[in-house]
């Protein structure tokens, strides 16, 4: 029983010892404590997902996780979609299909996109609908991100 | 949010000991949808909040067991979801699970959690109602199964003792063909919250089982036998007297913000009438 | 169009390359070094007086520094507002609206300042609250505000905060074969942006910088400067991109409150709302218009009379031009002999009303075409050559005195219909909806821009507006591109901040692209001015000789590319070439509004919907919406902001409302019960299109655009609800639930 813990977590694969809080939401910890801003504060209730980030291969409202609950896993954040500095696919097809507008809501849509096509190399329109539900975007760019989704899918023929 | 400290118990009797410790200054946290929402609106205010997930016999998991499905008490919406044998001998549950939320919220929300946490709208109760599902609890006595019905008791309750946890959600597994449909009143197509919900199974007896909930205190689960509903060559004339007498515990909320009473109660036939039928069409399938 | 992503370019966005990455810093991600946390204390309760304010368990909270409270501020209380100078700095004696602020605590960590503002104890007494147009109007009615800080007028002792009489020709003595007159409701709405606002307030020397999600940096910047009592030129705004504003975040808030706690402390101060903060920070007003419209049998209009009713909150903000500038255009496009229009601003103790994307249209586009729609249906006219057959042509002055129709309209008409398929039959259960919505641009406005042309052919462009997702920032690189022939990657775009870039009075009313791409355009004009000059230095050529034509000097005898003159005129010792740019619509004293219109925005939007007869659930089967725009200078970021306006539409048609108690405390704050459209609440075949006509007034034709698509999407989608059902309902929004009530009453009817 504590009210701090060190947790071990990879961190967009680079493996972390963080001291956190542990009232403190993974969501916090990532803004706060180590400067990952990717991941946004909105609603905190789980429902807007701009907070989402990818846990073990899962994406997760991290607003709604304490950052002691990812003692030992591995977590993904925006941040870690490039790779030394090269855009991935997903992101190059959000920027031709002008996915973001005002922005705040991209990553959390990266993330739940990114995570679907680890899964589903040929998604449809409805289930690029099903697993990007969770995310709002008042610029309601929707038809665009999943335009965008759609076109970066590794199954699709280029 | 305020602060707490933390617990991760490695054993369901650990687990037990903190919570005899610590009575109702302790909250038990599997997914954390719920919790996490009521901890930072200070709706609860824990001393210690009592992580789960570590305990090995918790981990999610579904297996069978005795003619029955096993569902540990951490196992998520998701994994419940994809799960072939629940897919196979409970798509109804299947239904309501995948509509708990959106797909983050389905990763973390687990189906022992969303009972316990006793809310009226719970998307599984009716399911698990339907499908005469058990509750396993530990506690200081030792191990009891507690029926699913005797389980939910009322908005945010629950028949657990103060140093009792769920350790898993047992389903038989049907002897006979039984077939069952979930479905929901939202107020949008997208993820929302429910103001009906509502599962209706037959059988090859012709039994007929109605559970629903969001219409007042607790999910109810209401039985027919006479034979008229799950007959698919009864009319709708026939069955809807049967339908609105067993709808007629509903006790709708009048002043929820989500839907008004007379609107419930008026959806509730239609609903009922919409999964009765799926419910006949799938067991008819099943043959 | 220019192959370098040049105007006309679907060009990546400036500013995509953050927002992908997720480096992109909005308010809340700014680091800032030192800066303790704000929290707001607020009252559970919509009208109070407030008796006293115990500080004394949240100074004990370790980390908390101060709790500010109206004492704490200077005395008379501060006031601010856009248009009324009403607001307090906190709430002093009383609180107005549910959800303002009577203190704020600063701490170290946001934990500590949490758990103070909790501790805080306010003694206040519950007053009773007015929320509705009704007790508001009523003649008993208490005063929302007292008369002191009113104008002074003849209606100080009403909660009316200004009345409008705006029309031409006589209703009284038209002569109509059917008068239609119905009541038709608007509830209040919120913005929801995913951004939550933000302030950060610093003291900068002797003077001060804030960093706020603001949609308008140098208003804001003239507020603080009087509010604080400093120089503007003391005063510095940064304004980070916002994460979606919609209007919400036009005009200063909080921030002369973190201001002051800045000031105070001598430390950064910082603040960034919670969702449901935000919700009672900012809102659309609610709306009750009775609209009369006369028709001749043929359906021609004879008139259109209007009473609007605003209800705007408990302070100005911009609820007078709301009304007043939404209400002038009631009548819409059409002609109409005869027109009145009285329009009020009725106060009220809740969340002051803050502008929001169509700033009042879309509740007058309501009335009017469901109005509109009634007349057809009792005159056995189709709803499309009805509605054909009153528009404005082409150069028409619909309104007398103001700017004529300034686009083939019935061309935007004819798109939508034939993209619907008007005419072509649908199933049972099924309805198609045609709507057609009018706003005006702005009625005056100044800009200015800078760019410069650095010595190795960059440029870099200097702009006031603030891309909140519109996409400013890359069309302004695309104008630069454009006219100095270079590439739109070597083109960067200096925004947000006060002290570095010039002048610009705000983003709003879709000026940007006009107002502001002028401005940059005239900027880019002076360069290729001074371009000329070089190379009649450089060429020994007249200067009346030399044509810069965008990337091109043509000599007499030869064409030189514009960087090399650049270069070889800026010469061994380097440098650079400034140009500065201004555009301006000024004033006119003698128009209602004080200008006429600079452009319109002209929407129209049709739809197929099918009821669930048993549920009343409605599923947009086809949307399709057309907005004349004169030119896309950026096609991607049109259809992007065109569908954005559509979607938001269909929300406010189908689930959006702000739901208050008995008190007048809103109930559904936040995000579980304000419902707003997400991936699976899309219409199932969904279509935008333009029409450029490039005939706007804006650099190659351009009007403003982004409002539009949003006008007509609930009268569209509740004609088709009509035609499916045979329900009428005149409130929003058309959940299932009011259209399953509203089919009940018609079937026991």
């Amino acid at each position: 029983m504590s009210d701090t813990l060190h947790i071990e977590v990879t961190i967009n694969g680079r493996r972390r010892g963080l001291d956190v809080a542990v009232h403190h939401t993974l969501l916090d910890v990532l803004r706060d404590d180590i400067d990952l801003t990717g991941a946004k504060e909105c609603c905190v209730v789980g429902e807007c997902g701009a907070c989402t980030v990818i846990v073990d291969g899962r994406p997760m409202n991290s607003c709604l996780m304490l950052a002691v609950e990812v003692d030992g896993a591995e977590v993904m954040t925006v941040e870690g979609l490039a790779s030394d500095g090269n855009l991935s696919r997903l992101q190059t097809a959000f920027l031709d299909h002008g996915a973001a507008q005002c922005g705040f809501c991209i990553p959390g849509q990266l993330m739940s996109a990114h995570a679907l096509l680890e899964g589903n190399a040929n998604p449809s329109v409805e289930e690029v609908h099903e697993a990007l539900a969770g995310n709002l975007c008042r610029c309601a760019g929707y038809p665009q991100i999943t335009a965008a989704v759609l076109a970066s899918a590794p199954g699709v023929e280029r | 949010m305020q602060a707490f400290a933390y617990a991760r118990p490695q054993t369901v009797e650990e687990a037990i000991a903190l919570l005899e410790e610590h009575g109702d200054q302790a909250e038990l946290l599997a997914g954390g949808t719920d919790l996490i929402i009521e901890l930072r609106n200070a709706w609860k205010r824990p001393k210690v909040v009592i992580d789960l997930k570590r305990i090995e016999e918790l981990r999610p998991a579904i297996r069978e067991e005795d003619g029955k499905l096993v569902i540990t008490a951490t196992t998520v919406m998701a994994d419940i979801v994809a799960d072939e044998r629940v897919r196979r001998h409970f798509p109804a549950l299947v239904e309501a699970a995948d509509v708990v939320g959106s797909v983050q919220i389905r990763n973390r929300a687990t189906l022992a959690g969303n009972i316990c946490n006793g809310s009226p709208a719970a998307d599984t109760a009716p399911p698990l109602l339907v499908y005469a599902a058990e509750v396993v609890v530990a506690g200081p006595a030792g191990r009891r199964r507690v029926p699913i019905d005797e389980f939910i008791v009322g908005p945010g309750k629950v028949a657990l003792g103060s140093a009792e946890l769920v350790t898993a959600i047992e389903l038989p597994l049907p002897v006979q063909p039984v077939a069952a449909a979930f479905t929901r009143l939202t107020r949008r197509r997208g993820t929302d919250l429910a103001s009906i919900t509502l599962c209706c199974g037959v059988d090859a007896t012709g039994t007929a089982r109605l559970a629903y909930g969001s219409v007042g205190p607790r999910a109810l689960l209401i039985v027919d036998d006479s034979g008229v509903l799950a007959d698919p060559g009864a009319t709708d004339e026939e069955k809807a007297p049967i339908l609105e007498r067993m709808l007629a515990a509903a006790s709708p909320s009048p002043t929820s913000m989500r839907a008004g009473p007379e609107y419930r109660l008026a959806m509730l036939p239609v609903l009922g009438a919409r999964a009765l039928r799926t419910a006949i069409k799938r067991l008819a399938e099943t043959k | 169009m220019s192959a370098g992503g040049g105007i006309g370019a679907p060009a990546h966005r400036l500013g995509g390359y953050g927002r992908v990455t997720g480096h992109q810093q909005y308010v809340a991600d700014i680091p800032m070094a030192d800066a303790l946390h704000a929290k707001l204390v607020t009252l559970d309760c919509a009208h109070a007086r407030i008796i006293s304010i115990d500080t004394s368990a949240a100074l004990q909270v370790p980390g908390v520094r101060f709790v500010m409270t109206a004492d704490d501020l200077p005395s008379p209380m501060p006031r601010f507002g856009p248009e009324y100078q009403d607001r307090p700095v906190l709430a002093v004696g009383e609180t107005k609206y549910f959800g303002e602020p009577v203190a704020a605590v600063a701490a170290e960590t946001k934990d500590a300042a949490e758990e103070a503002a909790r501790l805080v104890k306010v003694e206040y007494e519950v007053l009773p609250a007015i929320f509705t147009l009704e007790s508001a109007l009523d003649a008993s009615a208490e005063l929302v505000q007292d008369p002191s800080i009113r104008r002074p007028g003849p209606l100080t002792g009403s909660n009316v905060l200004c009345e409008y009489h705006f029309g031409w020709g006589d209703v009284d003595a038209s002569r109509a074969d059917l008068v239609v007159e119905n009541t038709y409701r608007w509830p209040m709405q919120t913005h929801f942006a995913i951004e939550p606002h933000g302030f950060i307030a610093a003291p900068d020397g002797d003077g001060i910088a804030v960093w706020s999600s603001i949609q308008h940096p140098y208003q804001l910047q003239k507020t603080l400067a009087r509010v604080l009592e400093m120089p503007m030129s003391k005063v510095r705004v940064l304004a980070p991109d916002p994460g979606g504003a919609f209007g919400g975040k036009q005009h200063p808030k909080l921030e002369p409150l973190v201001a002051f706690m800045a000031l105070r402390a001598d430390r950064p101060v910082r603040l960034i709302l919670t969702l449901e903060e935000a919700f009672q920070a900012v809102r659309r007003t609610s709306t009750a218009i009775r609209v009369r419209t006369g028709f001749k049998s043929d359906g021609t209009l004879v008139f259109q009379d209007f009473e609007n009713d605003y209800l705007v909150g408990a302070y100005g903000d911009t609820g007078d031009r709301i009304t007043s500038k939404a209400s002038y255009l009631s009548a819409g496009p059409y002609r109409t002999p005869a027109v009145r229009i009285v329009a009020r601003a009725v106060l009220s103790h809740t969340t002051p009303t803050h502008p929001y994307r169509g700033f009042g249209i879309p509740q007058v586009t309501w009335a009017r075409e469901c109005n509109l729609d009634a007349g057809a249906f009792a005159l056995g006219i189709d709803r499309l050559e009805i509605r054909l057959r009153n528009l404005a042509k082409y150069g028409e002055e619909f309104i007398p005195g103001d700017t004529p129709a300034d686009g083939d309209w019935a061309q935007t008409v004819r798109k939508a219909a034939d993209e619907i398929q008007w005419g072509t039959p649908l199933l049972e259960g099924q309805g198609r909806g045609i709507a057609i919505g009018l706003k005006s641009g702005p009625t005056t406005g100044l800009s200015y821009a800078t760019a410069r042309f650095l010595a190795d052919g960059s440029v870099l462009v200097y702009s006031g507006t603030s891309d909140m997702g519109q996409g400013a920032r890359t069309i302004f690189a695309q104008i630069a591109a454009e006219e100095l022939g270079v590439p739109v990657d070597r083109v960067s775009v200096v925004m947000g901040d006060t002290s570095v870039v010039p002048y610009d009075q705000q983003t709003s009313a879709s000026r940007s692209s006009v107002l502001m791409g002028n401005a940059v355009l005239s900027a880019c004009r002076s360069l290729q001015g001074q371009i000329r000059k070089m190379a009649s230095r450089l060429y020994g050529v007249d200067e009346a000789a030399i044509v810069v034509d965008r990337g091109v000097v043509r000599l007499p005898d030869r064409e030189e590319a514009i960087v090399d003159v650049l270069t070889a005129g800026l010469g061994r010792m380097g440098g650079e070439l400034i140009g500065n740019g201004e555009s301006r619509k000024d004033a006119d004293p003698d128009h209602p509004l004080g200008g006429t219109a600079l452009f319109f925005e002209f929407n129209c939007t049709a739809c197929d919907v099918e009821v669930d007869r048993e549920t009343g659930e409605t599923v947009i089967l086809r949307y399709v919406t057309v907005s004349d725009v004169g030119f896309a200078l950026n096609p991607i970021q049109v259809t992007g902001q065109d569908e954005g306006a559509a979607v938001m539409g269909i929300g406010h048609a189908l689930m959006e409302h702000l739901i208050l108690d008995d008190s007048g405390r809103t109930r559904n704050l936040g995000a579980i019960d304000y419902r707003i459209p997400t991936t699976k609440d899309l219409p199932l075949d969904f279509h935008s299109y333009i029409v450029e006509n490039a005939d706007g007034p804006g650099p190659y034709g351009v009007k403003g655009m982004s409002e539009g698509s949003l006008l007509g999407t609930a009268p569209a989608v509740a004609a088709a609800v009509r035609e499916a059902t045979g329900v009428v309902i005149r409130d929003l929004p058309l959940t299932p639930e009011r259209v399953w009530r509203a089919m009940r009453e018609l079937g026991a009817s």
